[in-house]
């Protein structure tokens, strides 16, 4: 009797998070899949044209261009490691005011990236802030339209992207910092190591795994949550000279002004899907997230 | 001596960052106070009396900010609840039952986590235009609780492993039910990781563009990001106004971080949470 209601008890706290995630995870995933191989419009065509949308997407020019900026942008993550790991190292021998600080770098974060990605379009726009200051000081040959090349576009993308990330990296690894026994710490200022010895021979070697988490979780993160400062920065150009997988599937569905292309945009998006499972096994490998919270 | 120096360093580079994180908010606010001459000519200046309170005039009567904020209010509001309704459940079972599967469970549903929105937003929208749902709060409220619940689980099944078994045990001795259970030990004791989800889950949905713009193509159901995406694309003319969009647009979300600060930091020291 006791037995059936502890299955009761295990089955009805379950089934609404397993049926949520069936129908709007999986199911989704699976019609994905399917429809990539169709030359779907949303509506009622829908004949199976095999592997044509994944030819015909990696034979154009764009696949090439999308994996060039992929590959770019990714170089924002070690960037944004290194500030966060020099924040977190300016912050970790509390310093005065140190909450403070702590409290202030986190504050990006909380602005959506919609926001951050028009305020940084304003900034370095032709006639924005930042080329005012630059005419002012006479440097007004480097005034330059900063998202009329893809180059500089991606320049600023990333600037922002670090920028908006410092205080997500710093908060992280302040939390791996405060696993490192503290007297292992005063011994060493006890035998008289320097700052920088106790920064980068004690307090690095020992946060090597919170910094592979780091550096997978915002590699994951570049490949699929730049939406927004896209949107707002580029809108993926000029032409497609920005965009990135994440970005075409948008483009290819609902962006304005291209027709739906559905059964393509689902073929792009399972190229995405197979890139984050790629990094998700290298994640699963290197950092058991489950068992290190508790 | 040189202890000093580096000591001053460490200020100044501190004092730098800081400088550059608020800036923005500075600028923002200043700007949204001055008329659009004045903001060409000095982008830079403290606003001039008297500020101009035009803009935000403007953002009420006629962006209908007011309704905005209650869309996304809405959705984010449910978005919490609904996720903290059946994550608690699952989370409670997941920390503390033995059964068979349990694990087998357990990653199926932690690798939902990495299935990018992208991926799913096409059959999603589909779907979600067949139930009649598209241009509602549902739509987006429903695709936020799949998109987060692997993560809550994470958090709070974690969390609830802590908890003494003696504790449970004594609550059922004391004639506890499993509801009472939850709602008099789990949840009082777990409050960490649940008050965590709460204001983390509620700024993210707050601060989301992708999802509420593909799916809320009506005006009277779009939230702030959407109708701020619509601001600064149509109104380059007028960008005091943008200014004082994008500033209210990031005053809730800024509230709640002030407000619940530390607790957000701590839970984020563990790593928990991206």
């Amino acid at each position: 009797m006791k037995k059936r209601r502890i299955v009761l008890q295990i089955v009805f706290s379950l089934l609404p998070v397993l049926l949520v995630l069936a129908v709007f995870r999986v199911y989704p995933i699976a019609v994905a899949v399917i429809k990539s191989f169709t030359n779907w419009d949303g509506l009622y065509r829908s004949d199976f044209i095999g592997l044509r949308n994944y030819v015909s997407f990696i034979q154009s020019g764009l696949f090439w261009m999308v994996l060039r900026n992929t590959l770019i942008l990714l170089a924002n993550v070690p960037l944004q490691v290194f500030a966060g790991l020099v924040v977190a190292l300016l912050l970790y021998e509390k310093v005065k005011g140190w909450r403070v600080y702590r409290a202030v770098i986190y504050i990006p974060q909380i602005i959506s990236a919609v926001i951050i990605g028009f305020l940084f379009k304003i900034f370095f726009g032709f006639n924005g802030p930042f080329n005012a200051v630059l005419r002012a000081v006479g440097l007004g040959r480097l005034a330059i339209e900063w998202f009329g090349n893809s180059y500089t576009a991606l320049g600023v993308v990333i600037f922002a992207v670090v920028w908006f990330s410092i205080g997500w990296q710093a908060i992280v690894i302040l939390g791996g910092m405060s696993a490192i026994p503290t007297s292992v710490f005063e011994a060493a200022v006890l035998d008289g190591a320097s700052y920088w010895q106790r920064a980068f021979k004690i307090v690095v070697p020992m946060l090597v795994r919170v910094l592979e988490f780091c550096i997978i979780a915002s590699g994951v993160w570049t490949l699929t949550q730049l939406f927004p400062f896209l949107y707002a920065m580029t809108r993926g150009g000029p032409g497609f000279e920005t965009s990135t997988l994440d970005y075409m599937v948008y483009l290819k569905s609902f962006g304005l002004g291209f027709g739906s292309d559905y059964g393509m945009a689902t073929a792009i998006a399972v190229l995405l899907l197979l890139l984050v499972l790629a990094f998700t096994l290298i994640e699963m490998r290197v950092a058991n997230r489950a068992d290190d919270w508790s | 001596m040189r202890g000093k120096l580096k000591g001053i360093l460490v200020t100044l580079l501190l004092a730098l960052m800081t400088i550059s994180f608020l800036y923005p908010l500075y600028y923002m606010l200043a700007n949204s106070l001055k008329t659009r001459a004045d903001y060409f000519a000095r982008p830079f200046a403290l606003p001039g009396a008297p500020l101009q309170l035009a803009n935000y005039a403007t953002m009420i009567s006629q962006f209908r900010i007011l309704n905005l904020f209650k869309n996304s209010f809405v959705i984010s509001a449910l978005t919490v609840v609904l996720l903290l309704a059946a994550g608690t459940f699952a989370s409670y079972v997941f920390a503390k039952y033995r059964f068979k599967g349990r694990s087998a469970l357990y990653v199926a549903v932690m690798v939902t986590m990495f299935i990018p929105s992208q991926v799913t937003i096409i059959p999603l929208y589909v779907l979600f235009s067949r139930m009649g749902l598209v241009s509602t709060y549902w739509s987006v409220v429903l695709s936020y609780v799949a998109l987060f619940l692997p993560e809550c689980i994470l958090l709070m099944t974690a969390n609830f492993r802590g908890i003494i078994d003696e504790l449970l045990e004594a609550a059922e001795i004391d004639g506890c039910g499993y509801f009472q259970k939850i709602w008099n030990v789990v949840l009082p004791m777990g409050r960490a990781a649940v008050f965590l989800s709460i204001i983390f889950y509620f700024i993210t949905s707050w601060n989301d563009l992708f999802t509420p713009m593909i799916f809320l193509q009506s005006m009277e159901k779009r939230t702030v990001m959407v109708a701020l995406a619509t601001l600064m694309g149509r109104y380059t003319g007028a960008p005091t106004l943008q200014f004082a969009g994008l500033l209210l647009a990031a005053v809730p979300a800024l509230a709640v971080y002030i407000v619940f600060q530390r607790q957000i930091i701590r839970g984020l020291s563990v790593g928990a949470i991206k």
